[in-house]
């Protein structure tokens, strides 16, 4: 089984980010990292094909810097990467990510394509949506547990209220939460032999894809009024207070 | 021999001089062995026995080749002859308290060891001198010897005897005893663990010079050919010429399990029996290689057990022969994470930490690294500044960690109160290493050690303090192999001197009484005992002692990277520790490194107790500078 | 501006919160409001849409939409927008709403923002980033229907006391492969996985023992969606087992709300729970770090506070 993962170089992700003066967010301030979410994917990619053999591409779209990305992920045992970059992707919004991802996965032998459910940058979530529908194949999102099943898929999915069982034919795109896998740490040996496996480094006119406008452009940027933070409540109105932040944060 | 010759060579041969005078100390003088009196003299007895009556082999050698032939020159000579017998009479009592010790004391450290073969092996040893003794008998029954009065117990056992053919025949069986007993005790040695009697030597010769906190480097250069890279410790045949020796020098005496935080705390790892299982391994190698060499991990020693270890160092240090188990240990981690990546999982976060952007155990933003500054007067250098005298490490806790942070930040107003010329690098300092180097990642210790020597040479740093032990420890000893030329004081040490300097006064004199807790990476690792004793004397508090104290303190339980791990067994070593600390009565627990600190006020907690957890450091900015003593 | 659609997803209750918010704030967006709600219950769920605001309601009861899930919404939608030309259609940016418009937007090619918490117009929608410190406005350009999902709870629902009305639309079946629900299985006991949830109520030391997890565990039932953590020092304790930890050497979250009941807050646990959005920490000790880095702390009894919280969370849920 040949799967393809899908790698987001995404900026510090424990750090602050930054936005640029064009509005859009710094990326090559030279402390990205491979998004830890995709890490959950790669982990079940690398199972896998372990378990069933096959080879695990990884494939990205970003700056030049995303290579480390690919590499981390070829460190951690994927066979070989893809990597995107193009001035012309910079700012660009789902749909074109999903075009240029749908044009360079459909190049390649997959049983299988992983995303993580959301970047820990932008999280969107929509666009594995959009890309198995670009690429006609089955997707189910929010999976937790995922074996193969003779031509199908057998997936565990995430719902609000626990979980459902579903089922999708080969080939077919999952996008996995961070419950999933327990990502492993890569050895030094795997960081040496990613160095010799190979990369692809490809443009968006290599890939024929040719409208790259996005959709969205950003109008404005305004400092949102500074939080209450950091306030310390003692009294009587304390349980109010909780319940009133909970209400604020939207999660009852 | 055959495995040494094809051993991983160890560059262990500078500064003979040092290794002579500990092969003095040592060997002849036993002072290993003396650190527990009894079993010391029961050694130093049958080892001191062994080295004066060695002439007497030889003689009884020529006795049986040419009846009544002694040695030419000493043979007969009285003080000879009483050396004989004096020490042939001590082996027979360090047998004896031998087995007072194996049969009656039973202490626990001998769990695990192979009982049957030390008591073949001391019946042997009591055979060799019992003939000797009663050879001499016969031999003074019968008129040979010129000076019996030389002799007392010899001459005393002459008693036994006549003078006629009966004894004749006697001196004749116990000489040719004495002989073969010597000789099968000879062939029986290679197999068993008197075998240390050749190999204890010369591994105390190739021992560790130097601070026992420094690792050996393992060069790593990712650019080399796969063949050339080794990574640790895998097979048996990856360990080096003094780890093998080590192996075989092992006697089982268990002195290391004694001292053992994971052994003491119900864990697997035992030293003595990690060392005794790589041995069985090493001993069961195929000699015509048809047989391929199975990993050591886990097939000689658990991998539970090799993540046990807090490589505090307390089993070298008792160790009479110096075993160094915890170079050993990180050998096996090194190829578990840097060719296996197999280790605790939850130690991930660590390395991810440490490796990431923002290169610290914790993940914290490098940008955080100043927030413990708050109001105090600090110098935070930029590039291209005037470098200060002292450059104040912080460290990743110091700078993170609650708890050190108060440490960071009664050291920054000392030094400021005693006009120090010191200044911090904020952002730009990284992690030493260290837990990666514990866990066995040399590779990444490798890169953050050569980025941050990079760091000091362009920032000028020719001194540095550092609060945290593990932090002292790598920079101070293990730098100076990554192109560090670096003069590293502990701060109890800076604080002592300045105390002494008196540029700092102690005015508030505090009352209550304190207990001091030795830092493994600070004490038993670089031998700094008094320097934080003298603070805290400084400060008014009545100091008393645990149990075990300086070189012999017991672990917090956080060395070894086992900070960043979960820690299971029967207790855990922090609260052990923490409950010897409560049991001196003290009101305060002092401590020296933010890794102690954590463990032990976590242990407090824990425990419920009152007991307040403080560095030394703010207990001095107290007395001196009258902080506030707000209890954390 | 055209007409503004709601995707309101069906759940056994009933119209999902979600789309009662947004029907409540397409209806001040000028322009026509409809909903199209698909799956079993679809159209008795018409009444309560109508009256937050839908004039029409698509609906369809077709079991495909439950056990097809996100692809036969997606290709219904399509062909129903083909033939109405909304301008706008407002998902809720739930799991099925985020399937639903993300597979949408590869049939029409349109714009998808998500992450939305105010909508202007089918030309421009509001977000927050970083941490919602920053308020950025994004145009909405290219062809219509342009797609925006909106974070739930973002609008409070209002009805405008209207009726709907039903027209039944039939599922399309999509071509080619799609993922076919085959069991289902709810877990409101234990809630969902600490790693997932939407707010995490930890534990510390300050609890004492492992009884009062029980407290916590029914403020977790209450707010719904919510997951029960603790700290090292709780699972060392034995009091939960390790899969509760959060922090270092445990789980690390990122939930909405984190609510640390009796934890000090020592850097082993901080790391594992920074990431949440807004924290609340309820301590007796008023030095505890944990209240330095909280949005809201709280020096008090947890023992009186949980409980009455558990309480007043319940008052809220059902007024």
């Amino acid at each position: 089984m040949n799967v393809t993962v899908l790698a987001k170089f995404v900026p510090n992700p424990t750090g602050t980010p930054s936005l640029g003066p064009d509005n859009l967010l710094i990326r090559d301030a030279g402390d990205g990292a491979l998004d830890p979410g995709d890490e959950y994917g790669l982990e079940l990619a690398l199972q896998l094909v372990e378990a069933g053999g096959g080879e695990v591409t990884v494939v990205s779209m970003g700056p030049a810097e995303a290579l480390a990305g690919v590499q981390r992920g070829l460190a951690m045992g994927a066979h070989r990467g893809v990597l995107v970059t193009d001035a012309s992707l910079r700012g660009a919004d789902a749909l074109v990510t999903a075009r240029v991802l749908a044009a360079a996965v459909g190049r390649i032998d997959y049983d299988l394509v992983i995303a993580g459910v959301e970047s820990t940058d932008g999280y969107t979530g929509t666009m594995p949506a959009t890309l198995a529908e670009l690429l006609g194949v089955a997707a189910v999102t929010a999976v937790r547990k995922l074996e193969p099943d003779g031509d199908d898929f057998r997936a565990e999915r995430q719902t609000e209220s626990g979980y459902d069982v579903l089922t999708a034919p080969k080939p077919a795109l999952i996008t996995v939460t961070a419950g999933a896998t327990q990502p492993r740490y890569p050895s030094l040996k795997g960081i040496m032999a990613a160095k010799s496996k190979p990369v692809e480094t490809v443009s968006a006119a290599d890939l024929g894809v040719s409208d790259l406008t996005p959709t969205q452009t950003v109008a404005a940027v305004t400092d949102a009024p500074a939080k209450a933070g950091g306030e310390i409540v003692t009294g009587d109105d304390a349980v109010a207070r909780i319940a009133d932040l909970l209400a604020d944060a939207k999660v009852i | 021999m055959a495995l040494l010759r094809a051993a991983r060579p160890a560059a262990r041969t500078a500064e003979p001089g040092a290794r002579a005078r500990r092969e003095l100390a040592h060997v002849l003088g036993q002072r290993k062995l003396f650190q527990k009196a009894l079993p010391g003299v029961m050694h130093a007895f049958i080892f001191w026995g062994f080295l004066v009556l060695f002439p007497t082999i030889i003689e009884a050698m020529l006795a049986i080749v040419d009846d009544g032939r002694s040695l030419p020159v000493i043979g007969q000579a009285p003080w000879f002859l009483f050396v004989v017998d004096l020490f042939a009479t001590l082996v027979a009592v360090g047998v004896a308290i031998a087995f007072y010790i194996r049969k009656v004391q039973r202490p626990d450290r001998f769990r695990g060891s192979h009982m049957e073969e030390a008591d073949k092996i001391l019946l042997a040893i009591l055979g060799i001198v019992a003939t000797l003794l009663l050879w001499n008998a016969t031999k003074i029954a019968l008129g040979q010897t010129l000076h019996p009065g030389a002799e007392p117990v010899a001459n005393a056992l002459s008693n036994l005897f006549g003078t006629g053919q009966p004894t004749e025949t006697l001196e004749r069986v116990f000489v040719w005893s004495h002989v073969l007993i010597v000789l099968s005790f000879l062939a029986y040695l290679p197999k068993s663990k008197h075998l240390h009697i050749i190999t204890a030597a010369p591994n105390v010769y190739f021992a560790k010079n130097g601070p026992r906190g420094r690792l050996e480097p393992e060069r790593i250069d990712l650019e080399a050919s796969e063949e050339d890279l080794r990574f640790g410790v895998a097979t048996a045949k990856d360990l080096s010429k003094k780890q093998l020796l080590d192996l075989f020098s092992c006697t089982e005496c268990g002195r290391c399990q004694e001292v053992c935080p994971a052994w003491n705390t119900g864990k697997p790892l035992s030293p003595k029996l990690l060392i005794m299982d790589i041995r069985d391994a090493v001993v069961a190698i195929d000699p015509t290689g048809t047989v391929e060499l199975q990993p050591l991990v886990p097939n000689a020693v658990t991998d539970e057990v090799v993540w046990d270890c807090v490589t505090c160092g307390a089993c070298v240090r008792e160790c009479p022969v110096d075993i160094e188990h915890v170079d050993t240990i990180v050998d096996l981690r090194r190829n578990l994470v840097m060719a296996e990546s197999r280790f605790p999982t939850e130690a991930g976060t660590m390395l991810r930490g440490v490796e990431g952007p923002n290169e610290n155990p914790w993940g914290q933003p490098a940008s955080a690294r100043t927030d413990w500054i708050g109001d105090i007067p600090v110098r935070v250098l930029a590039a291209g500044d005037p470098a200060p005298e002292y450059l104040f490490w912080v460290g990743c806790a110091g700078a993170f960690d609650d708890r050190a942070k108060k440490t960071t930040q009664s050291v920054a107003r000392l030094l400021n109160a005693a006009g120090v010329d010191w200044a911090v690098l904020g952002g730009r300092e990284r992690c030493t290493g260290d837990p990666a180097r514990r866990m066995g990642h040399e590779y990444l210790f490798q890169m953050l050690a050569e980025q941050n020597v990079a760091t000091f040479a362009d920032a000028g740093i020719t001194k540095v303090v550092a609060t945290c032990a593990h932090c002292f420890n790598t920079l101070a000893n293990e730098y100076p192999d990554y192109g560090a030329n670096l003069e590293v004081v502990h701060h109890t040490e800076l604080l002592s001197h300045l105390l002494s300097e008196r540029k700092l006064l102690t005015t508030a004199g505090a009352n209550g009484t304190v207990t001091y807790h030795d830092a493994c990476y600070l004490g038993r690792h670089n031998g700094r005992f008094d320097a934080p004793r003298d603070v805290l004397g400084s400060t008014g508090l009545t100091a008393t002692e645990m149990e075990r104290a300086r070189e012999r303190s017991f672990c917090c339980g956080a060395g070894g990277a086992r900070m960043w791990m979960e820690e299971d067994g029967d207790a855990r070593i922090n609260d052990t520790r923490f409950a010897e600390a409560a049991g001196t009565g003290a009101d305060t627990l002092a401590v020296a490194c933010p890794y102690c600190f954590v463990m032990l006020d976590d242990a407090a907690k824990a425990a419920g107790s009152e007991m307040r957890v403080a560095d030394v450091a703010t207990l001095l900015a107290e007395a001196t500078l009258g902080e506030p003593t707000a209890r954390p | 501006m055209g007409a503004t659609w709601v995707y309101a997803e069906v759940t056994p209750d009933g119209a999902h919160p979600s789309a009662l918010e947004l029907l409540t704030k397409a209806r001040g967006l000028g322009g026509e409001v409809a909903a199209v709600a698909l799956g079993p219950g679809a159209s008795s769920t018409a009444k309560e849409l109508g009256e937050h605001g839908a004039t029409m309601v698509y609906a369809s009861d077709d079991q495909a939409f439950a056990d097809r899930p996100g692809r036969t919404a997606a290709h219904t939608l399509h062909a129903l927008a083909g033939q109405h030309s909304p301008s706008l259609i407002l998902f809720p940016g739930t799991y099925e709403g985020r399937d639903v418009a993300g597979c949408l937007q590869a049939l029409t090619g349109s714009t998808l923002m998500a992450n939305a918490t105010d909508v202007e117009s089918s030309s421009r929608a509001r977000t927050e980033i970083l941490g919602g410190t920053k308020i950025v406005d994004v145009n909405l350009a290219g062809p219509e229907p342009r797609l925006v999902l909106v974070r739930p709870k973002s609008f409070p629902p209002e009805p405008s006391g209207g009726t709907a009305e039903v027209v039944a639309v039939d599922a399309v079946t999509p071509p080619g492969a799609t993922a076919t629900v085959v069991e289902r299985h709810a877990e409101a006991a234990s809630g969902p996985k600490l790693e997932e949830a939407n707010v995490v109520i930890a534990g510390g030391r300050g609890l004492g023992g492992p009884e009062p997890f029980a407290m916590l565990d029914d403020l977790a039932a209450a707010i719904g969606g919510a997951a029960v953590g603790a700290s090292r020092a709780a699972v060392d304790a034995g009091w939960v087992p390790y899969a509760y930890q959060v922090g270092q050497t445990g789980k690390t979250v990122k939930p909405d709300v984190y609510i640390a009941a009796g934890i000090s807050g020592a850097l082993q646990h901080v790391v594992g729970m920074k990431g949440a959005k807004r924290i609340v920490a309820i301590n007796k000790d008023a030095d505890a770090p944990i209240l330095k880095i909280a949005d809201l702390g709280v020096v008090g009894d947890l023992f009186q506070i949980v409980p009455a919280l558990t309480e007043e969370v319940r008052r809220r849920a059902s007024s």
